[in-house]
């Protein structure tokens, strides 16, 4: 019988359960290491670097955890603010992202596979849509739980959806609907 | 120019490009980064809820001026099957108190509806 999150969380909370945790993190390391995948620019070595910063956080938090959001929330959010702190020491955050967004592509020159362009043209958008559209869109998450992760009203979290959508869906109107 | 793809047709081609990743020793160096657990909490609480109940009971006995002497005393010459109904009494809601606890400690056992019967 497998145990839920909820179960872990209480084993870890009341005897420091390692294996627990270990669980837990084999459970969600693959979505916390997309999403970092997707903030960092596929930058593969920097998002694992951040995903195992953002379980040893949590561990060490954990009695911070309201079981009333679900822990892959917590966990966004804690990837989310290590993201951040990361990209302020690189100066990243500011500027480029528009920059890029600007830059003309055309999806079936760039690579004739629609998966590779859905995931180029997701790299295009600036980090704040691109985050709430990983968020809502790809990992399944609520505006409101999104607005939670990223700290931002819930309406910012839902034009930035929108937006983000409708980028992605010019970038991808050579390949129309399947 | 080919229409645009709606909401649910992007969402679902976003979701099927992100490929799960394997854990690949991902979980083992996590796990070799954690703090040491938590252990000495335990033994501290164990150890401070002991010292104070001593302490309380000393406390009691000595401003009690006797009575708890003289209550023992009393006690010694009640019928012999009467103390055995009371300490049986006593083993019941004890026991009681340590099935629900460990009820409430064991999540399997927490929540009857996933037993697998």
């Amino acid at each position: 019988m497998e145990l839920s999150d909820a179960d872990l969380i209480a084993r870890v909370l009341a005897d420091d359960d390692q294996h627990a945790f270990g669980e837990l993190v084999r459970r969600h390391q693959s979505t916390v290491r997309g999403l970092l995948r997707q903030l960092t620019r596929t930058d593969v070595s920097l998002a694992d670097d951040l995903a195992q910063e953002t379980f040893i956080r949590a561990y060490k938090n954990i009695r911070s955890f309201r079981s009333e959001a679900r822990f892959s929330t917590w966990l966004y959010r804690i990837a989310y603010n290590r993201f951040r702190e990361d990209a302020r020491k690189r100066k990243e955050l500011v500027g480029v992202d528009e920059e890029l967004l600007q830059t003309e592509h055309d999806p079936q020159t760039v690579d004739p596979c629609l998966r590779h362009d859905l995931m180029h043209a997701l790299n295009l958008l600036p980090l704040h849509e691109r985050t709430a559209v990983v968020l809502c869109c790809q990992n399944g998450l609520s505006h409101d739980e999104a607005a939670r992760v990223l700290d931002i009203p819930l309406g910012t979290v839902k034009t930035n959806v929108l937006r983000g959508r409708e980028k992605l869906k010019r970038t991808l109107a050579a390949w129309g609907p399947n | 120019m080919n229409p645009m793809i709606d909401d649910e047709t992007l969402d679902r081609q976003l979701r099927e490009a992100a490929p799960y990743i394997d854990d690949d020793g991902f979980t083992a160096r996590v796990m070799a980064r954690l703090p040491a657990a938590r252990r000495e909490p335990r033994w501290l609480r164990a150890t401070i809820l002991l010292g104070l109940a001593t302490l309380g009971s000393g406390i009691a006995y000595v401003l009690s001026g006797g009575f708890i002497r003289e209550g023992l005393i009393q006690l010694s010459n009640f019928p012999i099957w009467l103390l055995l109904v009371f300490a049986f009494g006593c083993g019941l809601v004890v026991g009681a108190f340590a099935v629900i606890f460990a009820i409430r400690k064991t999540p399997e056992v927490r929540d009857f509806t996933r037993l697998p019967f």
